[in-house]
């Protein structure tokens, strides 16, 4: 029962950061601003959500796989985020306009 | 499993749902082509989300599997979106460095073209 209420209340603020961060994609009005409220769903909100749901299952072989889950997401978000930003910076003709950029040559 | 919690999480279900719906909203309505990744990435995690809390609520264990592969196919497409966006454009700059003789109006409008492209 305790386990459930714990879990109940991780889950329910989980699902508040995701509305958060559904919010937020609306509010702000450009990418790399918006960028900031989506990627706090990814991690913070899959965390709360997932962790909520291990608590309330115990110690079984979902829960090892929903942990699996959170660290995938932990370790993908940032690369993804990284990856829309260049492909934003490179493409935008009036970067200069939105933010401060610093020309530099890379090879990746 | 107790009844609230029961409809606690067919209401978390319900309420990420609607994210869901907004997030598309998003993706048609964003205006560069960036909008629509971070977009299709919301709606990727949050579909997770829901097929993680159903797996729960319905006590079936696939789903887990499902969700497993979902996150990797959402990583490995946007990961190839933005690399041949990126590359594309390396090009592009390549080609004008080569020329670097014309200015850069016209440069722009063809990379204004590309992104519709994109």
């Amino acid at each position: 029962m305790l386990r459930e209420i714990i879990g109940g209340c991780m889950i329910a603020l989980g699902v508040a950061v995701f509305v958060t961060a559904v919010a937020g994609v609306y509010r702000f009005k450009y990418v790399l601003n918006r960028m900031h409220a989506a990627s706090l769903g990814d991690t913070l909100g899959m965390l709360l959500v997932l962790g909520g749901l291990i608590v309330i299952s115990g110690f079984t072989a979902l829960s090892v796989k929903l942990l699996a889950i959170i660290v995938f997401s932990w370790l993908a978000g940032p690369v993804m985020s990284h990856l829309i930003a260049r492909a934003e910076v490179m493409t935008h003709a009036h970067i200069e306009d939105e933010c401060e950029v610093i020309e530099r040559v890379d090879h990746i | 499993m107790s009844p609230i919690l029961h409809h606690f999480l067919m209401g978390c279900c319900i309420l990420l749902g609607v994210g869901v719906i907004l997030s598309m909203i998003r993706a048609v309505r964003g205006p560069r082509f960036t909008d629509r990744i971070v977009a299709v990435n919301m709606i990727s995690t949050m579909t997770i989300v829901i097929m993680c809390i159903l797996s729960v609520f319905l006590d079936a264990d696939f789903l887990v599997d499902v969700c497993i592969t979902y996150a990797l196919l959402g990583f490995i497409a946007i990961v190839v979106l933005t690399r041949l966006v990126i590359i594309r454009r390396r090009g592009q700059q390549e080609r004008e460095l080569a020329e670097s003789g014309h200015t850069t109006g016209e440069d722009l409008e063809t990379a204004e073209g590309g992104e519709q492209g994109c």
